[in-house]
């Protein structure tokens, strides 16, 4: 399937994109959204996406085709990671689970078409009423499409007018999505504009501020601060910076009836998306006092990541990544060989997977790619002592417990600051309405009218 | 032979070898024979390449090749005592540049085995280079004395160079400030240089990339051109470890050879690093020099380019990590395996450069800078 030069990201010629095309791009973008979206309801909105996120479930749907057949050499995920991270994203895309989002984050779904009260609310005190931005630009980075796909989707339903600016390499996925929208609905695809360029290129990055009224940004926390200096004062930007995630297992999932069910669970967090995601875990604290040691969790893990690398195979690296992962191999490798407090299992002749069991709680980050640490703890106290330098940076916790136990450390680490607790296995799959860093979605997107009637006084 | 005895035995066998090398003469590869030898004490008497030994379960004869010794990463050198030497035997101790906190490598000498790595360094420099015992230079080094950098075995080798080769004007032209940084008295230098260009003995100028953007920065406007004598070079070694800007080696090759009137074979490159106890210098194919730059190591030190997937040595041509076998390491481990990449090239290679130290970063794996 060839796809229509349609978007700037289309383009053979990348030397075509100038600032000049940017800001034509930004203006021809605004004025499409107030013919096609501005008057469009949420109920039609929804409905869209929600049609479109069913059709890349399809295998036959030519779209998602082209995703698998062009993914893994573009994007370096193996087709098997590729097409089981697409499901479990496009599942969560259905027409309940966007009203819910748009209910929790503005109190009622009506609140984008009219003065609306908060759902439930039968003599309403305020009204209130909201529009999204009438262009966002975002400005991505990295080769995970969910982050993007997601941001586009909540552009959607704020009937904003999106042009988002992909780090060079990585257009693919949202390009194809774009492409998806616009043939279910032309018009849709009019308030959308894909484009790649190198970060270094200032140029075209101002022309896409300037006009843009509200800016978001993915990256390292370096590349967010230097975007966030070009932005004016007066546009909004919202920035995702650096952050990272663990599992922890508390000792009575260590029994040996639960253990094989929750290693699986833990070796779908490492798999998905090769690791590389925020939401991937670095490390797994594990506790100790069961006879399932946490060294064994380890070697169990190591199994049944070798078992899984037959059926969901690893992306091939660059040889700087396959270079980092062997250069950490090889110092385990000789710590192991000193001390029993260290243990190293890897995949035989290939970089593929690699876990390092170590009985010490300080956190350190992976080299990811399917490379995992598992952490021995007495209890969440040490672990989050291990996790001190990180706090206020770690999104998610994928946590393995019971009844009062999962209550009991759900709430020690959303007090200590972890802005997303999940069973582990579903790391990589926030539903929603998960809050990204903490932040409403929706909610840090538009702006409020309030109306306090006066009618009654 | 008890294993000191054994020790001193494999290290007179190879510095006869050095020697002949040295001179010139053509003689038998060692290498294998030696290596053999060198593992099996080590493997013995150097405690985490014993334990990793033990743990791989590798008995010595069952290995077929010399490229199966188990290699130690540099890394493993921050946090143990790679030696054989005890801690009353270790009389110096060379240190890795980030000397920021304790994350630095730590490779210890006695005086057997720094009179070892002495005649390695300065025989392969001498070869490397053109140069005959007893050829003198205006040796100019843009590093503070050995007095002020103890723990430099960089600096260690370019006094050894400067006490071998240095006339009466050669000198050391930086200092070490209190934080251990090195400062480069640029006028000094510069005067320095004008004062070489004037007379007709060449110059060996050798410094760290870092210390010639400062020269090249610290440069006095509104003078001359200096143009240094026939026979003269510059030797350029190490990264810039962020203590200057940072421009591509190329240019910061080109512009030295402009500041200073010496052509591009003029400015020479040295491969080297704590843990190492021989360098390795780039050769030039053609004049002027086309192509990437190419190191070789001396004959008692290999350099293997591996597939980090699989272990294995790659083809020519082909890219990987590198490791380096070196026989001149007699007290500590003689494969070490580096963070750098490289090509392979023959027997020599090209270098990429350090493999990321930097950790991925989760979505922001790819910066959005790229």
């Amino acid at each position: 399937m060839q796809l229509p030069q349609y978007f700037l990201a289309d383009l053979p010629d990348r030397a075509a994109v100038t600032p000049a095309v940017v800001t034509e791009a930004c203006l021809s973008l605004k004025s499409n959204r107030r013919q096609f979206l501005r008057e469009r309801n949420t109920d039609s909105m929804v409905a869209a996406i929600a049609a479109v996120a069913e059709d890349w479930l399809d295998p036959d749907n030519p779209f998602r085709r082209l995703a698998l057949a062009e993914g893994p050499s573009a994007l370096g995920f193996s087709r098997e990671t590729l097409s089981a991270g697409l499901d479990a994203f496009f599942r969560t895309l259905t027409a309940e689970n966007l009203r819910a989002l748009l209910t929790q984050d503005l109190g009622n779904n009506q609140r984008l078409e009219r003065l609306s009260p908060a759902e439930g609310e039968t003599y309403p005190r305020q009204l209130a009423f909201a529009q999204g931005p009438p262009l966002v630009a975002h400005i991505t980075a990295g080769r995970l499409p969910n982050p993007v796909l997601t941001s586009m989707v909540h552009g959607l339903l704020l009937r904003s007018a999106q042009f988002v600016k992909c780090a060079t390499g990585t257009a693919l996925l949202p390009r194809l999505f774009a492409h998806s929208l616009r043939e279910v609905e032309a018009k849709l695809g009019a308030c959308l504009e894909i484009a790649e360029w190198p970060g270094a290129c200032h140029d075209l990055t101002d022309a896409l501020i300037a006009q843009a009224d509200c800016v978001t940004a993915m990256g390292s926390d370096e590349t967010i601060a230097a975007i966030r200096r070009r932005v004016p004062w007066n546009t909004r930007f919202l920035g995702y910076g650096h952050r990272v995630s663990v599992g922890y297992v508390a000792v009575e999932a260590m029994s040996a009836f639960t253990l094989p069910k929750v290693v699986a669970a833990c070796a779908q967090d490492v798999i998905a998306w090769d690791q590389l995601g925020c939401l991937s875990p670095h490390a797994i604290y594990v506790e100790t006092g069961n006879r399932q040691t946490p060294h064994r969790f380890a070697e169990l893990l190591a199994a049944e990541l070798d078992r899984l690398e037959g059926i969901c195979p690893r992306g091939r690296l660059s040889l700087d990544e396959a270079a980092s992962i062997a250069a950490r191999r090889g110092f385990y490798e000789i710590r192991a060989a000193h001390s029993g407090d260290t243990a190293l299992w890897r995949s035989e002749g290939s970089t593929a997977w690699t876990v390092v069991y170590e009985n010490d709680p300080r956190f350190h980050p992976s080299c990811l790619n399917r490379f995992v640490y598992v952490k021995a703890v007495a209890g969440v106290e040490q672990a989050l002592e291990g996790l001190d330098s990180l706090r206020g940076q770690v999104s998610t916790v994928g946590l393995s417990a019971s009844g009062l136990t999962e209550q009991r450390l759900a709430q020690r680490f959303a007090a200590w600051g972890v802005t997303r607790i999940c069973p582990l296995g579903r790391m990589q799959e926030p539903p929603l309405t998960w809050r990204h860093d903490g932040r409403p979605s929706l909610a840090d997107l538009v702006t409020w009218t309030d109306w306090e009637p006066g009618g009654r006084g | 032979m008890t294993n000191a005895a054994e020790f001193r035995s494999f290290a007179a066998d190879l510095l006869a070898w050095m020697d002949a090398v040295g001179e010139g003469n053509n003689v038998a590869d060692r290498f294998p024979t030696l290596a053999w030898r060198l593992f099996g004490l080590q493997s013995e008497c150097v405690s985490p390449l014993r334990d990793l030994c033990r743990a791989r379960g590798i008995a010595r004869d069952a290995l077929r090749d010399w490229r199966d010794i188990p290699v130690v990463p540099t890394r493993a050198f921050k946090e143990f005592s790679i030696t054989s030497l005890s801690p009353d035997q270790q009389t110096a101790e060379f240190r890795s540049s980030q000397t920021t906190g304790r994350d630095f490598s730590r490779c210890s000498h006695d005086p057997e085995s720094l009179a070892l790595y002495e005649r390695s360094a300065l025989t392969w420099f001498r070869v490397a280079q053109g140069l005959r015992p007893g050829d003198r230079r205006r040796v100019l080094v843009l590093t503070p004395p050995k007095a002020e950098a103890p723990h430099s075995s960089l600096v260690h080798m370019f006094d050894l160079i400067c006490r071998a080769h240095g006339d009466e004007g050669s000198a050391f032209l930086s200092a070490g400030d209190s934080t251990g940084a090195w400062v480069l008295a640029a006028e000094a230098a510069w005067a320095a240089l004008r004062e070489a260009a004037a007379g007709s003995t060449p110059v060996l100028l050798l410094g760290t990339a870092f210390s010639f953007v400062h020269l090249l920065e610290g440069r006095p406007t509104g003078q001359p051109p200096v143009r240094l004598p026939t026979g003269s070079f510059v030797l350029e070694t190490g990264g810039y470890k962020g203590r200057s800007r940072e421009l591509p080696k190329s240019d910061l090759h080109a512009a030295l050879g402009k500041a200073l009137g010496l052509a591009p074979q003029c400015v020479r490159t040295e491969y080297g690093m704590c843990e190492l106890s021989s360098q390795a210098y780039d050769t030039f194919r053609g004049d002027p020099p086309a192509g990437p730059r190419v190191f070789r190591f001396p004959p008692w030190a290999r350099a293997v380019v591996v597939s980090p997937e699989t272990g294995r040595e790659v083809a020519d041509g082909e890219s990987g990590l590198l490791r380096v076998y070196d026989l001149a390491n007699v007290r500590s481990v003689l494969a070490i395996e580096t963070e750098d990449l490289a090509v392979r090239c023959g027997a020599g290679f090209e270098l990429l450069g350090r493999a990321a130290r930097a950790e991925p970063r989760g979505c922001s794996l790819m910066p959005a800078a790229t």
